[in-house]
């Protein structure tokens, strides 16, 4: 092991665990967005909207990540659609965890017994109300369980990025192995990077689920 | 902006070439992984702590890396040492990569195996070895088949990442082709056409599985 040389290229590695860590918060972030969109459509009663949004899932959960990657930026162009790579990192990366993130909202809101719906619905609450004052509070900690594996595996996926030449870890390991010609030392470090990275990720939503879940688990505790 | 197709058709021996060496992979791999995340799986529950130990730590490192970190990894790193050619490489990482996530299943479905069953099975004469081959695996293995279809679905879509190593696979197929004809939008429309349709054969193979084996579980 090469010591000084991992001390060396430490600098440089973190400016590319930055460009990760910046890429996936984006792509995470738009990725919840259009999940949301997503849900909404498949829930309201215009059935060609509903045809839309899970077809769409179903395509983009039915294609690997990589060919949408390749297919939006090499082949963008041929639709007029031409994005620098760190855009187009961002939006295949939001794009496709959205449809993912969608599944796992579903899921969760569809975990809340129906009977809490109707209650409330019964007592007067509109359909929002019902969504934001009922059912959202007790869906909320599976749903951020659930979105925050897939913030996981998004983070892994940004290594794909470094293909369209985005200059994140992976890129930047590459090149760095390139040009030292010390490839343990190097994946070790990078390593070590992305499991940071992970471990921050699963740190937060562990801190959002405590936080969703404070009044629920309570309950659950006085019983 | 005009499509022409015609290349497609043109590299099309091209394409299946690669498509038979995707369908090649993941078989090799949908073995090799659970096969390998079995025995992973039942080493490291039921042996010393000096032989779990190192295996729990190569599946955490395999879960909380990317891929193609990995596939880097054993084909440039190794490299150093060995010459290891790219398809071999690629079938080891995706292997190891799934052998892991399959292995972390497997773990958690002989744990949920009653431990009734492990006495009774030793009580009516079996021995440690034969209670866990007969009873507790089989068992084991059943509950673990909608998980474990879930991550074959999931590695035949990664088999499109060993491209980036340079494995002749499908991906590569075009990549050649479009170098060649400059239509990259005409083929990777094709290739995810053709990841799709096979996602939705393994789908429903998945869910006639699922069914065959529910009154099992």
């Amino acid at each position: 092991m090469d010591f000084e040389l991992m001390v060396g290229v430490t600098p440089l590695l973190l400016k590319a665990a930055w460009v990760t860590v910046d890429i996936s918060a984006r792509a995470i972030s738009l990725g919840f967005v259009v999940a949301c969109v997503l849900v909404f459509m498949r829930s309201i009663k215009f059935i060609p909207l509903q045809w839309f949004a899970r077809g769409y899932i179903s395509v983009i959960r039915g294609t690997p990540y990589f060919v949408q990657l390749l297919l939006v930026f090499y082949g963008g162009p041929a639709l007029g659609i031409r994005l620098d790579p760190f855009t187009c990192g961002v939006l295949v990366g939001a794009f496709n965890i959205g449809a993912y993130m969608s599944e796992a909202i579903r899921g969760a809101l569809e975990s809340v017994d129906s009977g809490q719906n109707e209650a409330s619905r019964s007592i007067g609450f509109g359909r929002f109300q019902t969504l934001t004052y009922v059912v959202l509070p007790q869906a909320a900690g599976l749903m951020i369980r659930s979105v925050g594996v897939l913030g996981i595996v998004l983070v892994k996926n940004s290594s794909l990025v470094s293909i369209i030449s985005v200059v994140e870890l992976t890129y930047q390991a590459q090149r760095l192995i390139g040009s030292t010609y010390k490839p343990f030392e190097i994946f070790a470090l990078t390593a070590v990077m992305y499991i940071c990275i992970v471990y921050a990720v699963m740190g937060i939503v562990e801190l959002a689920y405590r936080r969703a879940t404070r009044y629920t688990t309570l309950v659950k505790r006085v019983q | 902006m005009e499509f022409d197709f015609s290349p497609v058709i043109t590299y099309a021996p091209t394409l299946l070439k690669g498509m038979g060496v995707t369908f090649l992979i993941a078989l090799v791999v949908a073995i090799f992984s659970i096969v390998g995340g079995l025995l992973v799986a039942v080493i490291s529950i039921f042996t010393n702590k000096v032989v779990s130990w190192p295996l729990r730590f190569f599946i955490w490192l395999f879960m909380t890396t990317p891929l193609l970190l990995q596939l880097y990894f054993l084909y440039f790193g190794l490299g150093e040492w060995i010459l290891i050619p790219a398809l071999m490489v690629g079938v080891l990482g995706l292997g190891f990569h799934y052998m892991a996530y399959n292995a972390d299943i497997f773990i958690a479905t002989i744990r949920s195996v009653s431990s009734g069953q492990y006495e009774a099975s030793r009580s009516l004469g079996f021995g440690h070895l034969r209670t866990i081959y007969y009873i507790i695996v089989p068992q084991a293995f059943i509950r673990s088949v909608p998980q474990i279809g879930n991550n074959l679905i999931l590695m035949v879509k990664d088999t499109s990442v060993l491209s980036a190593i340079g494995v002749a696979e499908l991906v590569y197929a075009s990549q050649y082709a479009i170098s060649v004809s400059f239509r990259p939008f005409e083929f990777f429309i094709v290739i995810a056409v053709i990841y799709y349709i096979l996602n939705l054969f393994m789908e429903y193979g998945q869910s006639r599985f699922e069914r065959m084996t529910a009154d099992r579980r």
